[in-house]
Parts: C-alpha cells; sequence; structure tokens
C-alpha cells in the first residue's frame, strides 16, 4: 500500500508541492512568532486550487518540515521558532556558542529530526489505526497522569535546584490560567483589563521569555563575544558530525523517536510535549556532557521527539478523525472542505490519499533534511555576525515576532515584560524552561484535572482505578518521591 | 552600577506575593468546589498557589545559601530601545520607527561603519517587509502622522 501511496507522489505536480511545502516550513518554523499552525492556517487557502491529494501533501510536507526550521533559530539566536523547539535552545544554543560548533548544533538537530520523522513515519505507516485505538484510551485521568509527569519532571530535571523548577512551574501554570476559565469560559484573574481577559498569548511570552531576555544578557558581554569570534568554518563538510557525535546522537534520537510518536497520538498533546518528555527522559540515560550545556544528547533526544509527535499526530487524525493538535485540527477542516472523512474508512475508500499523504511524508522528511543540511553554510553566518550587530536585529526578529501573533502592541508589551521577567530569573540562577512547559500544558492539565473530579464526584480514586493512570501516577511519586529520598540519604551519610 | 540588595530573595518574595494574590481571589472571587458542579473556577489556580506559596517559603529559605544576582545597568538598555520603538510607533508608525532604530543604534550607539550599518539595516528591512507587510499580510501600526496625511 505503501508502494501505491509512492506511485501517487512521484508526479511532478505532487513532488513540487511537496518540494515548496518543505521549503515554506522550514522558512515559517525558523521565524520566531509563527509556528505550524500559522503557517498551514495561511496556506490553506493557497490550496483551494489543488487536487486534495496534492494539497495535503503539501499541508503534511510544511507541518513537518517545520519542526526542522523551529530548530535553526532556536540554536543560532536562542528564540524557539515554535514551541516544540523550546528544549532545543536548552542545549542547542550553548553548543553552537560556548562549545563553538554551530555547524555540528544544526546537523544534530537535522539528522536526530530525521530519525524520530522515520521512526515515527514506520509506526504510523504500520500500527497507524492500533495507535489510533490507544489513544483513545487515555481519557482526562489518564492524560491529567501524564500531563504531571511531564510537567514536575521538568521541573525536577531542570537546573541544579529542584525547588526554583517547581516554583516556576507554579508560577508558569499560574500565568496560564490568567484569562477564561477553561471549561466555563468565565473571566478570571483579569484584573478588569480587555486585554488580560484574552489572557497571555503564548508567542510573545515565549519570545520575551527565552529571546529578549538572552537579548539583555548578551548586551553586557557583547564586546567579549565580538573579539572571539567564531571559527567554525562555513562548510557542510565542517559541519558534519564525527563517528563519535552519531554514536551519541543515535541512541536518544531512537529513544526519543519512540516516545514521541506515542505522544504525538494522545489527543492534545502535540509536539510540544512530546520534545518535553523526550528531553525528559534523557536525563534518566548517560550523556556524555551534562544535559543543559551543549550536549548533543539533549538536542537529539528533543528534536527527534517532536518530529516522531508531528507524524504520530497523524495516526488519530487519519484513521479516527480526531486531531491530536491545533495543527492537526486546521488540518482536519482541510480534509473536510475537500470533501473526505477522515476516519477507519479513510485508508479503504481513499487509499490514494491516505498512502498519498502517508508516503508524501516519508518524502518530506528526506527532502527537509537535504534542504537543511545544503542551508547550514548560510545559517552559521548568523552566528559569525559580531554579536553589537545581531543585537538589534535580534530585538526586530522579537519585536515583529511578537506583533505578528496578537496584531496588537498588547503581544509587543507582554514579550518585553516577559523579557525582563526572563532575565531577572536567568540572572538569579532560576532556569525558565519548567515555566515555559507548564505555561503551554497548563490549559490541558486543567481542563483534564477538573473533568476527571467532575466523573469521580471529587474523588482521588479516579487516578488509581484505571491501570494507565495508577502505572503514571505510580512514575509520578518516583520523579518526586526519589530525588526527595536520595537527598535526605545523602545529608544522613554526611553527618 | 548593580542592584544587590536583596537580589537573592526578589523572586522568592515576588512568588510567595504571586502565590497569596490567586489564593485569594480564587477563593473569594471565582470559587472553589461546588458540591453539585463540582470544581469551580478557581479550583486549580487555588491548588496551584498553595503549592507556589509552599515552595516559594522553600526557595526563600534556601536562596541565603546563593550567590548575589547582578542587574548591570547596560543590559538595559536593549529594554529602553524597545520601549522607543513602541513609543515611536504610535508617532510614525512601526516599520519606520523599526528603520529609524536600526540605523540608530548601529550607527550611534554601536559607531559601526556606515557600510555595516546600511547593509544590516537593508537585510532587515528587507525581511520585515518583505516576509511580514507583503507575505504574511501583517498590518503594522501607520502612526498619527500617517493617519493624519491619510485623513
Amino acid at each position: 500500500m505503501l508502494l501505491q501511496g509512492f506511485s501517487v507522489v512521484f508526479t511532478i505536480q505532487n513532488l513540487g508541492a511537496c518540494f515548496l511545502g518543505a521549503v515554506l516550513g522550514l522558512i515559517i518554523g525558523a521565524m520566531p512568532g509563527i509556528g505550524s499552525l500559522a503557517g498551514v492556517a495561511l496556506l490553506l487557502p493557497l490550496t483551494y486550487k489543488f487536487n486534495p491529494t496534492t494539497a495535503i501533501i503539501m499541508l503534511g510536507a510544511l507541518y513537518y518540515s517545520n519542526m526542522y526550521g523551529g530548530s535553526f533559530s532556536a540554536i543560532l539566536l536562542n528564540i524557539p521558532g515554535d514551541s516544540p523547539a523550546i528544549m532545543t535552545t536548552l542545549d542547542g544554543y550553548p553548543m553552537a556558542t560556548k562549545r563553538n560548533r554551530p555547524g555540528q548544533a544544526l546537523m544534530t538537530a537535522d539528522c536526530a529530526s530525521f530519525v524520530g520523522g522515520t521512526v515515527g513515519m514506520l509506526i504510523l505507516t504500520f500500527m497507524g489505526p492500533a495507535l489510533a485505538n490507544i489513544g483513545l484510551k487515555f481519557g482526562p485521568a489518564e492524560m491529567t497522569a501524564l500531563l504531571l509527569v511531564a510537567m514536575t519532571s521538568i521541573g525536577w530535571l531542570v537546573g541544579k535546584n529542584p525547588t526554583k523548577g517547581v516554583v516556576l512551574t507554579f508560577m508558569g501554570i499560574l500565568v496560564a490560567s490568567m484569562g477564561m476559565d477553561t471549561l466555563s469560559g468565565s473571566p478570571r484573574y483579569d484584573f478588569g483589563n480587555m486585554y488580560l481577559l484574552g489572557g497571555i498569548p503564548f508567542t510573545p511570552f515565549v519570545i520575551g521569555t527565552v529571546g529578549f531576555a538572552q537579548v539583555m544578557r548578551l548586551m553586557g558581554e557583547r564586546n567579549k563575544i565580538v573579539e572571539s569570534g567564531v571559527k567554525q568554518k562555513l562548510s557542510i563538510k565542517g559541519s558534519m558530525l564525527t563517528g563519535h557525535d552519531i554514536k551519541r546522537l543515535l541512541p536518544p534520537a531512537l529513544r526519543s523517536g519512540f516516545l514521541g510518536t506515542f505522544v504525538g497520538v494522545l489527543p492534545g498533546a502535540g509536539a510540544t510535549t512530546g520534545a518535553f518528555l523526550g528531553y525528559a527522559a534523557q536525563k534518566a540515560f548517560k550523556s556524555e556532557d551534562p544535559l543543559g550545556t551543549g550536549a548533543i544528547e539533549g538536542i537529539a533526544a528533543s528534536e527527534s521527539a517532536n518530529n516522531a509527535a508531528a507524524a504520530g499526530a497523524f495516526a488519530p487524525l487519519l484513521a479516527l478523525g480526531i486531531p491530536g493538535s491545533g495543527t492537526g485540527a486546521v488540518l482536519l477542516g482541510g480534509l473536510m472542505m475537500w470533501g473526505l472523512n477522515p476516519g477507519p474508512l479513510l485508508f479503504s475508500t481513499n487509499p490514494d490519499f491516505a498512502w498519498g499523504l502517508i508516503s508524501s511524508l516519508f518524502l518530506a522528511n528526506i527532502l527537509t533534511l537535504a534542504i537543511a543540511v545544503g542551508i547550514i553554510p548560510w545559517l552559521i553566518k548568523i552566528l559569525s555576525v559580531p554579536v553589537k550587530v545581531l543585537i538589534p536585529c535580534i530585538i526586530v526578529v522579537c519585536l515583529v515576532g511578537s506583533y505578528s501573533t496578537t496584531y496588537s502592541l498588547y503581544g509587543v508589551i507582554i514579550m518585553l515584560v516577559s523579557g525582563i521577567l526572563g532575565y531577572i530569573l536567568e540572572q538569579s540562577g532560576y532556569s525558565t524552561a519548567p515555566m515555559l512547559l507548564a505555561f503551554v500544558l497548563s490549559p490541558m492539565l486543567e481542563s483534564n484535572m477538573r473533568k476527571s473530579f467532575i466523573i469521580s464526584h471529587g474523588s482521588l480514586r479516579i487516578f488509581f482505578e484505571k491501570p494507565i493512570a495508577c502505572v503514571l501516577m505510580i512514575i509520578l511519586f518516583a520523579i518526586v518521591l526519589v530525588p526527595v529520598t536520595r537527598s535526605i540519604v545523602k545529608a544522613f551519610h554526611k553527618k | 552600577m548593580k542592584l544587590k540588595s536583596l537580589s537573592k530573595q526578589i523572586i522568592p518574595i515576588g512568588a510567595c506575593i504571586v502565590g497569596l494574590l490567586f489564593l485569594v481571589l480564587g477563593l473569594t472571587k471565582y470559587g472553589f468546589w461546588d458540591p453539585m458542579q463540582g470544581p469551580r473556577p478557581g479550583f486549580y489556580p487555588v491548588i496551584i498557589s498553595i503549592g507556589l506559596i509552599a515552595t516559594s517559603i522553600l526557595a526563600f529559605i534556601g536562596s541565603f545559601k546563593d550567590k548575589d544576582a547582578s542587574f548591570p545597568v547596560e543590559n538595559w538598555y536593549c529594554a529602553i530601545g524597545l520601549i522607543a520603538i513602541i513609543l515611536a510607533s504610535f508617532v510614525i508608525g512601526m516599520v519606520p520607527s523599526i528603520l529609524a532604530f536600526l540605523l540608530l543604534w548601529l550607527r550611534w550607539f554601536e559607531k559601526c561603519t556606515w557600510k555595516t550599518t546600511i547593509i544590516t539595516t537593508i537585510v532587515m528591512m528587507a525581511i520585515v517587509i518583505g516576509a511580514f507587510v507583503l507575505w504574511l499580510d501583517v498590518d503594522f501600526p501607520m502612526g498619527i502622522i500617517y493617519n493624519l496625511i491619510a485623513g
């Protein structure tokens, strides 16, 4: 069936659509403030004139290559192009700047994305409908437990001081709870402000906390950095990974590939959760360099997981007609617009379409890798620009990126305030990653937690009665209790 | 010039205040639990704010062991530059404000050569106008002056 799909893709029109989608996805992914959701939504009207297969091939390739593009600005500028790339900044930027290996950092991201995407699509090809059914077993209680695991693990694992991580996790959740109540829609913590009624917009918040805060920190160091410069060769050859690098990259990329695909299948979880869990899981394994200091393993784990999750998200979309993310919802809208009804019958009633899409994702993966590797020398040039020249450019990127998502100066002000907050936090030794994770996942967690309590009439038993939720809760307790017990034992031994 | 007094305790104290604010508002204004309807809008933030208050107290106790945080004045120039663009956007519009910002920052503040200044400005303006204005159709503020001229 897959070969039949490839025969559908290998027409000039479909190949061209796949190539165009891959290029646009890379550009959109690299531009902070746009993201895959806006990218797919913006391009949806352009596909009206195409036949459904060509149109979905282009949008699928765009969605998929967007995951690659997000890592570019994360690694080179410390500004994640999209939320799934937040974790890539933790090791990508230090590897590019402190370890002076920007080419290898980009190559690691590209290769890990390819590995994760390939794992995800192989699983999608052979187990798509079965996976979608597993995803359906995740009700509110299971999703609550899974999201608690994701949040707690990052809170504990990022940074040297777990308490600081947990403080910022809670802060992120509270910031996300401003605006509208997720279930009733009633105003909450808006302080009578019309703009706050809509909540804190995600993209300006991330651009500020990560990107603008980074620019503020760079200001004091700009003249020192100019002297050192980037000594990386501006060539693909000079960016190649060594055999040892590949040995470090493959295990986390493969692990995160499986984990990310599974997370992608879950309703609403998406590539961002996949990347966070992939990175958190890597903490349990050995890394040659500590995570957060420019470790190849860190980039590989997060990049592989977000691409795999993007592939996994197609399983419930195609097999059940349930979108796994906002982008999936737009794609579903597109499918319906073209008169197709996703569901178990899609593979039998429209095999050309379903298998053509899956084959195009394989092709988009290869095409995007080739393009992404090919443009590395040009991308590295960004880092060879003196920091004092780069600073005003990043300020402008932060400004237009945050404005373009809200179409008002409110977004810019949120970016400025969160940038100052991020700067103060980082200078005080607080890593902002847990806050961002909590901010992204909080609405989903609240919605699922409240639904669980409504179903159980306020009883906590719902989290322990179902096997999946119970296992996840045990993992959650282990994540919380193991470090505490370890530190108590250490303190006892010291005495 | 460095702001060192209480710098280590700023975050835990601030977090505790935020936690208290969300807790009080959650309990008094939004409600915690309804016997018939279950969790109310304040339910989730109240639980989280209790956690925040508890952990911020722990962070406050631990903060005395931390190193002093420093906030050099030079690092705040970016924020001042951004505020200047926002204010100028109301008068001359956002795109001309960005143009003026790039020229002034590179040539006057960083003392870059004219060549570097002009090349950087052209590249950045091409991205802003090409990608955001023309392709994505982002409607940037035009400013009071333009609005007066355009009527």
